[in-house]
């Protein structure tokens, strides 16, 4: 692990960064003691949590338990603010996320991003879906046929948009849009797709069809998603991770502070922790 | 976040729904040394109004269980809610025929009106139907205080009503070897017994239901168990010969 860089850039799998060579009990992610700071403000603290591969994690809590702070850990998105400092370990297979060598556009490329409010460029479908690859040095048209079709195919919105690739992602529907994002991170072949609330903004049937498409596609990637609708983990994860605030009596700030990881079965069935009961029931104080 | 309870109107519901339980389930326990007092005393109005008022314990519980189901519809419960909901749905059950089984024993006095039986008998019956609503009691105190450990009492306090249900049958045998009751007397206070013996078993099944309620335990089925052994002994016979058991 002396050159991290070199592994982290080969895409031929070099021991411990290519997860199709990692033992089947490596976790994809695993934090030690992380902690992330904005300027002197503490977000979240003390966060040690293995993700496993093929798995749906989902992330809940109220707002500011700093949920969607760790869920950007995995993918680097923090160095992006400057004032973020991320503390203690953030692992992917084994290598430190977080090491001088590794490259996050890199790491970005393996572990991607589908966040609340459907963002697609404003260019037409295929060069939404194109731009990934392109901008990883495919060019043969053939073959960014073939990614375009497969990735839209995967998303389940090929049937939708097959006959009108070269129109605008603009005029699609919320639903389909997202969709699409979903898609445009499929069409770089990931190994992680972190959500960020990915239905917040969509109307309940076109949240059903996320929800589908995520167990679609959970044998091929690791899917960790962060949601404020409770019964949307319920539905759709394999493991949750329930986060909550603390308030510091001194300085009246809030730091968010993993409470329990486990079975979603378990935690919405009988919670090991008072705090989670209280939470997934409505039951506070 | 504000430390503040909140699905208020879901959780009184849910704690009506419970106070309504424990009235239902304080009801049978009531009524038990009653039917057994008309049984013993040959009294058909008492057996006329008894079988009369199960019809407001159905009426209850089949309420109760509509309640339970546009909660879970409407609300979905999870965690202790959850748990909750699912015991609520049971004990609807195990009340609704717990009233059925006092009905039967009133019915059974009608069966043997005018037939005198002898003293020894009579403790019995008095010392099941004692038994019985001990047990019951039990059950609707521990539902009613959620309190899991004295659910889990229950089970071995059964065992007691089990022996004196064998005790009775062959005093019933007895008596009837002996020419002091006739055929019809005896079938009729063999089947009072077995009232009784399932009341109890009633009451465990509840105590079941509450330590669901609180800790999320499910009994562990014995024939389960066996059938599992079998199955990784590669020695399960069911004609189905495999996951149908």
């Amino acid at each position: 692990m002396m050159d991290t860089r070199v592994t982290v850039k080969s895409q031929d799998g070099v021991e411990g960064m290519d997860p199709n060579n990692a033992t089947e009990t490596a976790p994809v992610f695993r934090t030690r003691d992380l902690a992330v700071y904005y300027g002197d403000f503490r977000a979240v603290r003390d966060v040690n949590i293995e993700i496993r591969g093929q798995d749906i994690t989902a992330f809940i809590g109220p707002s500011g338990c700093g949920k969607s702070t760790v869920l950007r850990c995995f993918d680097r998105m923090n160095d992006l603010s400057p004032s973020a400092r991320v503390d203690g370990t953030v692992e992917y297979h084994g290598i430190d996320l977080y090491g001088k060598d590794v490259d996050a556009v890199e790491v970005r490329r393996r572990v991607g991003m589908v966040f609340q409010k459907p963002n697609p460029v404003p260019k037409s479908i295929y060069d939404n879906l194109a731009f990934g690859p392109r901008l990883n040095g495919i060019k043969k048209k053939a073959e960014l046929d073939e990614i375009v079709e497969s990735s839209l195919k995967r998303a389940a919105l090929w049937d939708e948009v097959k006959d009108r690739l070269k129109a605008s992602a603009m005029g699609l529907s919320g639903g389909q849009q997202q969709r699409l994002c979903i898609a445009r991170c499929i069409a770089v072949k990931p190994d992680v797709i972190l959500m960020d609330e990915p239905c917040s903004a969509l109307d309940p049937i076109a949240t059903a069809r996320i929800e589908d498409l995520m167990q679609e596609i959970k044998q091929d990637f690791t899917i960790i998603i962060v949601t404020h609708n409770m019964q949307q983990a319920a539905r759709v994860s394999d493991r949750t991770a329930f986060f909550t605030t603390e308030v510091n009596p001194e300085s009246d700030r809030r730091t968010g502070v993993l409470v329990e990881f486990d079975d979603t079965q378990k935690i919405f069935s009988n919670p090991g922790d008072d705090r989670t009961e209280a939470y997934v029931t409505g039951r506070f104080g | 976040m504000t430390m503040e309870e909140t699905r208020k109107l879901f959780h009184k519901d849910l704690s009506e729904v419970h106070q309504e339980l424990v009235r239902v389930a304080a009801g049978i326990v009531e009524s038990i040394p009653r039917c057994t007092t008309i049984l013993l005393e040959q009294d058909l109005t008492g057996a006329e109004t008894m079988i009369l008022a199960d019809d407001d314990v159905d009426r209850r519980t089949h309420e109760l269980e509509q309640r339970c189901i546009q909660i879970l519809a409407l609300q979905a419960p999870v965690a202790s809610d959850l748990r909750q909901v699912v015991a609520a749905l049971k004990m609807c059950a195990e009340l609704e025929r717990s009233g059925d089984l006092v009905v039967n024993i009133c019915k059974a006095a009608r069966r043997i009106y005018g037939h005198d039986f002898d003293p020894r008998l009579r403790g019995l019956v008095v010392k099941m139907s004692e038994q019985a609503r001990q047990l019951f009691s039990e059950a609707t105190s521990s539902y009613a205080t959620g309190d899991a450990a004295r659910a889990a009492a229950i089970d071995d306090m059964d065992a007691f009503l089990d022996d004196l249900q064998r005790q009775f049958i062959q005093a019933v045998l007895e008596s009837h070897s002996a020419g002091r009751i006739d055929l019809q007397v005896a079938i009729q206070l063999a089947v009072v017994a077995r009232f009784y013996e399932r009341l109890g078993d009633h009451a465990v099944n509840i105590g079941e239901k509450v330590r669901f309620e609180i800790t999320g335990w499910l009994p562990e089925h014995s024939g389960a168990d066996r059938f599992r052994q079998r199955r990784s002994e590669g020695t399960t016979s069911h004609p189905a010969g495999g996951e149908s058991a």
